[in-house]
């Protein structure tokens, strides 16, 4: 069993598009989560959840190198460090964006078992606010 | 939990024999004998035993002796935090890829 998710996606537009939509803070914030975010290393970045009761998200940016950007994931009411990594490569005129969200095997045991123990609590029926708010960001279009 | 116990789970699920060992025992659904599950492995009974006793330090798996036969069965209750974890941010991210996409034609056809 694994406890990494990686998501591969083909997009039928120019590389620096996707690269601009997943780096620019207002790109972010429209398709995404409200972002302050600079895509500089070592920028400690945050995205506000839509929802009510929603914990913020932050991290740290790890890597920025066209087209390869990197940076911790932390749920700020469970404090547990993930990462996630975006790549895009050119194919055939697409553009393929690999994702990739690795889990709790980077840490250790006590980190695990924090992450085991918290994960019940909230962050999760933020998925539900964060679907309204982009449908009707597109619906707004 | 006791963190060593999430430790002990993570390195059983670790090696892929014995995920497969631990996946005959969950489609089993019933307690097998010991030799029954090695039978079907092509390693030594002791090997089986052994992934066995591993994957029973770990809670995943109950050995009971029943007469001369040993038994064992699956409990997958342990994998559930991990299987949430998963599941939460597979449709997370797989929503977020989504609206990214009608980001990009939206954006498109405005322009």
């Amino acid at each position: 069993m694994k406890d990494s998710i990686i998501k591969e996606h083909l997009f039928n537009k120019d590389i620096d598009t996707i690269w601009k939509a997943i780096t620019e803070a207002d790109e972010i914030s429209a398709w995404f989560l409200k972002a302050d975010f600079q895509p500089e290393v070592g920028y400690q970045y945050t995205f506000n959840s839509t929802g009510e009761n929603c914990s913020p998200i932050t991290g740290e940016i790890k890597e920025v190198s066209p087209y390869t950007l990197k940076y911790t994931w932390v749920v700020i009411e469970n404090p547990i460090e993930t990462l996630v990594t975006w790549k895009l490569e050119e194919q055939n005129g697409q553009t393929k964006l690999t994702l990739e969200h690795s889990g709790i095997s980077n840490y250790q045991s006590d980190t695990a078992i924090e992450m085991f123990n918290s994960f019940n609590g909230g962050w999760d029926n933020c998925i539900n606010g964060l679907n309204e708010y982009l449908t009707k960001l597109v619906d707004a279009k | 939990m006791q963190s060593n116990k999430i430790t002990k789970i993570l390195k059983a699920i670790a090696d892929p024999t014995r995920r497969d060992i631990f996946h005959a025992l969950v489609i089993a659904a019933s307690a097998l004998p010991i030799t029954e599950v090695s039978a079907q492995f092509e390693i030594s009974r002791q090997g089986v035993t052994k992934h066995l006793k591993t994957l029973e330090n770990a809670g995943l798996v109950e050995i009971t002796t029943q007469g001369r036969e040993r038994f064992c069965s699956a409990d997958p209750k342990p994998l559930k935090a991990v299987q949430k974890w998963l599941q939460f941010y597979e449709q997370f991210w797989g929503d977020a890829l989504s609206n990214l996409e009608n980001f990009l034609d939206n954006k498109n056809i405005k322009e």
